[in-house]
């Protein structure tokens, strides 16, 4: 036989084994060439020089490469395991290792880059409707006009030979390896012998553990000022990848093991089937996947938490926007431009709803409630705050109170308050000492007043009135009205809007309209949430595959245990049900693992990108959460069929 | 009545087009205590009968009764309960679970009955001790030896006292010296708990430890010897000859 029908007879014959090969490798190629495509298109020119987004997508492009790469050999590595008999048999007919290598690589040619084809036709379609997508997501104006760039087409060929080379190289060592005994029993020798715990183990196991914790708790206290230089922060930023990173593997190198080892120590020998098919599995499989284990968790921590920040910036500029105009749509300062737009409005027959307010600035001497440790550069016994009366703020408040509200997050961090304690207003001739009680959330007034997020004072409107006689006015030389409107139909904002930009204004610098920012804020934010955004989902599916492969690849080697159990007297729902115990785990500690490193990820940093933690953040790991599991329920449905015919 | 009556049990492997008749026609009643061996020359259906018996594999006619109960028109998750209350096995090739310790894996049958633990735990002490392998018991498969692991695979088979212990050739991949052993365990467990075990072996040595011996020949029972009152070598002897008559005759052919 020659070799040419040798590779077309096993091409036929193990078409299904190459299903999963092949997915891979049009899902990756697809892929990749559909980032390089949206990366050379001129139409991302202006977006990629006006941001920092050059440096973002270089980034991304190596993380994707290096997803991609990790994806592909370990599909190969599943592959060629399958194959293994066969090249056992080749070898007993009496080909030579090197013709088998020949044999497999010409096979893996015709494979590779016909799937390499396919996936970089669907990737160029894919990247149409990204770049579609994307403009969608920015507003930034462009045609989504793609063009087939033959640069994209070269980049990606060069990678994926690249790749292909790699491929060659584990497979040459794989099949050097081998004797022919061996590759026969590759696939039914399972990846592990079971052996007792030893004490090393625990140690690890109990390591790991520790290891992670540490990463944590350094990284909740990142920016509390215990690291004031910035060689001394990004010090302890690589203090705490490094003891997360190395603390997850002995995680799944040990400790998964040894605290299964302990309940099972508990059930002293009696263990169901949930438990046999769960825990004894997990247990022993998880220490000789821990290096892919590790990849694969650090790989979603990193997507969740990107996703998560983008997701931060991008949701709080909602909130970022209505700070800068008071919360309302329209923010105005003086009366004469507040009568401009009351009219534009009247003729136009659109209905708003004014709230106004006099502001003054006055120094504000808060030592007494400044609670923080860094050094700071300015004077906290004169500090330069607005101050509004509690007639226009909406609230109450007692004669010798002051409350402080519209506080950001940022500024919180480095400058935090004390719950409450004395400070002294500072008029021109008079000092007036109050007691503070309390940060409230409202932006009352704009940004002009504000300047960037320094709290708003409000006080009695009598004592107001006491300040307004005394102000110094070194510091009240521009405006000190505050006019905010909002638009009571949301169909009509859009067209107050227009009429806002046409209005002849004396303070037309210093007026804001709301969505005229949040359009700024999302088209800055909005390329950097749609790179962060098509990488984490490319983790995701990656991940999520990676995991499925490994499952499929584990179900083949389990098949014989669940013929056993079934004789025993098992039913098929007993050990489904005992499946879906395993696979929770299986993907659950990963997944939750990822989920925790991103959280102490986030926390630790988040202030600096929005407003807003909570909600986006488990908006961004709920999704995810949706979406990784997909990846769980296939295989359980995969194991389904291998235990209905293992008996 | 005996505790497993099989009437004209056929069968067959293939389609229509490519039929494989394995077994055309078995009759077997066996009694309650009695050890049982069934010999016949490599493909002849010996395992298939055994699969056919003891429910995992079904048959294309016929009936078999066990303790009065037809499994032979058993829905699948019915054969499974009859499996976990009436039937034990034992393997050539041990069948245990590699992650599971000897004492978890002889637990295995009565978790599915989920027999409370205190209870668990002394029929393993009883089962293991008799066995010799109440040291083994948090040893993992791989850290044991094939005789070990046969011993634990057959008090897997008995702990939960079934009815019926089938075995396919269990000393077919040990040394003499762990075979005789292991015989020796099952047929003095055969005779203390009144056990009753069927078992499939290609060893005339093997079978001489059983109480009849039943040869299988051309998918039918060509034979049956009984032990009676004879010494083991006797019967060793017995079986012997009729084997030699059986692959005599195999040669004419
Ligand atoms: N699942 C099966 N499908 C098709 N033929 C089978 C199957 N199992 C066994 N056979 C055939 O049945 C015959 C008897 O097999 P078996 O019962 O394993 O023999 P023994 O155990 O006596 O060596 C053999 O010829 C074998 O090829
Ligand atoms: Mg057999």
């Amino acid at each position: 036989m020659s070799i040419n029908s040798l590779i077309l007879r096993n091409l036929k014959k193990n078409l299904r084994n190459y299903y999963l090969y092949v997915f891979a490798l049009i899902f990756s190629s697809g892929l990749y060439f559909a980032f390089v495509t949206l990366r050379y298109d001129k139409a991302m020119d202006p977006v990629e020089g006006s941001i920092k987004g050059g440096a973002a997508i270089s980034t991304a492009s190596i993380l994707l490469l290096f997803i991609v790469a990790v994806f592909l050999l370990y599909a190969n590595t599943i592959f060629i395991k399958q194959r293994s008999k066969e090249i056992g048999l080749f070898q007993l007919i009496g080909m030579t290792k090197n013709k088998i290598f020949r044999l497999l690589s010409a096979e893996n040619a015709i494979l590779y880059f016909g799937s390499l084809i396919i996936g970089v036709a669907l990737g160029f379609a894919g990247s149409k409707l990204l770049i579609m997508i994307l403009f969608k997501v920015t507003g930034v104006e462009g045609i989504a006009s793609l063009s087939f760039s033959s640069r994209a087409l070269l980049q990606t060929l060069i990678v994926f030979l690249c790749i292909y080379a790699l491929i060659m190289l584990m497979n040459i060592l794989f099949i050097k390896r081998q004797t022919i005994l061996s590759l026969f029993h590759v696939k039914s020798k399972t990846e592990m012998t079971a052996r007792k715990l030893s004490v090393f183990q625990v140690i690890i196991g109990v390591f790991g553990i520790a290891l992670i914790a540490v990463g944590y708790v350094v990284s909740g206290k990142l920016f509390d000022g215990d690291f004031s230089s910035m060689i001394e922060l990004f010090g302890a930023m690589f203090f705490i990848l490094f003891c997360v990173i190395l603390g997850t593997y002995l995680f799944y190198k040990g400790s998964v093991a040894f605290l299964v080892s302990l309940i099972r120590k508990q059930k002293g020998g009696y263990l169901n089937i949930k438990q046999v098919l769960s825990l004894s599995s997990i247990m022993f499989r998880m220490k000789s996947n821990a290096m892919l284990l590790t990849i694969i968790t650090t790989v979603s921590a990193l997507a969740i938490g990107l996703l998560s920040l983008s997701y931060i910036t991008f949701y709080s500029a909602e909130d970022t926007a209505y700070n800068y105009t008071g919360g309302e749509d329209f923010s105005l300062l003086t009366e004469s431009d507040a009568d401009t737009f009351r009219q534009a409005m009247d003729d136009n027959n659109i209905a708003f709803t004014e709230d106004k307010a006099e502001v003054y600035t006055v120094q504000l001497n808060i030592d007494d409630i400044l609670q923080t440790e860094l050094e700071l550069n300015f004077n906290a016994s004169m500090m330069d705050t607005a101050v509004i009366s509690e007639k226009a703020a909406g609230v109450d408040v007692a004669p010798d109170e002051l409350k402080l509200t519209g506080y950001n997050e940022l500024l919180q961090r480095f400058m935090s308050l004390k719950d409450e304690g004395d400070v002294t207003v500072h008029g021109k001739e008079t000092e007036t000492a109050l007691h503070y009680t309390g940060l409230e959330d409202e932006y009352p007034i704009s940004n002009y007043y504000t300047m960037g997020g320094l709290p708003t004072m409000i006080v009695d409107d009598a004592l107001f009135q006491e300040l307004k006689q005394d102000i110094n006015p070194d510091l009240n030389q521009g405006y000190h009205w505050y006019f905010g409107y909002t638009i009571d139909d949301d169909a009509q904002l859009q067209r107050a809007n227009d009429l806002f930009n046409g209005l002849d204004l004396e303070a037309r610098d210093n007026s804001e309209s709301r969505i005229d920012i949040l359009e700024d804020q999302k088209s800055t934010i909005g390329l950097t949430l749609f790179i962060v955004g098509f990488l984490g989902l490319t983790f995701l599916i990656t991940s999520g595959c990676i995991l499925y492969f490994k499952q499929m690849d584990e179900a083949e080697s389990e098949k014989p245990n669940y013929t056993i159990l079934r004789k025993l007297g098992f039913t098929t729902t007993d050990l489904r049900r005992g499946i879906q115990r395993k696979q929770l785990f299986n993907f659950g500690i990963p997944l939750i693992i990822g989920l925790l490193h991103s959280y102490f990820a986030v926390q630790s940093g988040w202030f600096l990108f929005g407003s807003v933690m909570l909600t986006p953040m488990i908006v961004v790991m709920v999704i995810y959460t949706l979406l990784y599991s997909i990846f769980g329920i296939l295989s359980v449905v995969h194991y389904n069929k291998v235990i209905k015919q293992s008996l | 009545m005996g505790i497993l009556e099989a009437t004209r049990i056929q069968k067959n492997y293939g389609n229509k087009f490519n039929k494989q008749e394995v077994l055309r026609g078995v009759d077997l009643s066996i009694e309650e205590g009695e050890f049982v061996g069934i010999m016949g020359s490599s493909g002849s259906g010996k395992t298939t009968l055994l699969n056919v018996l003891s429910s995992i594999d079904r048959a294309s006619g016929g009936t078999i009764l066990i303790q009065n109960n037809e499994i032979t028109n058993m829905k699948e998750n019915q054969l499974a309960e009859f499996r976990k209350n009436h039937l034990g096995f034992v393997f050539q090739d041990y069948n245990l679970l590699d992650t599971l310790t000897v004492k978890e894996n002889i637990l295995l049958p009565l978790s599915i009955k989920k027999v409370p633990k205190k209870e668990a735990d002394r029929k393993f002490e009883e089962v293991a001790s008799q066995l010799g392998i109440m040291e083994l018991q948090n040893k993992y498969p791989s850290e044991i030896s094939g005789g070990q692991k046969q011993r634990t695979s057959a008090a897997r088979a008995f702990i939960h006292e079934p009815s019926i212990i089938f075995a396919d050739e269990p000393t077919g991949a040990l040394d003499s010296k762990s075979a005789s052993d292991l015989l020796n365990k099952l047929s003095s467990l055969n005779a203390n708990r009144k056990a009753t075990i069927v078992m499939v072996t290609h060893d005339p040595a093997a079978a001489s430890y059983c109480s009849r011996v039943i040869f299988i020949k051309d998918g039918q029972i060509y034979t049956q010897l009984n032990k009676g009152q004879q010494e083991r070598q006797a019967f060793f002897k017995d079986i012997m000859s009729t084997q030699g008559v059986l692959s005599g005759v195999q040669n004419e052919h």
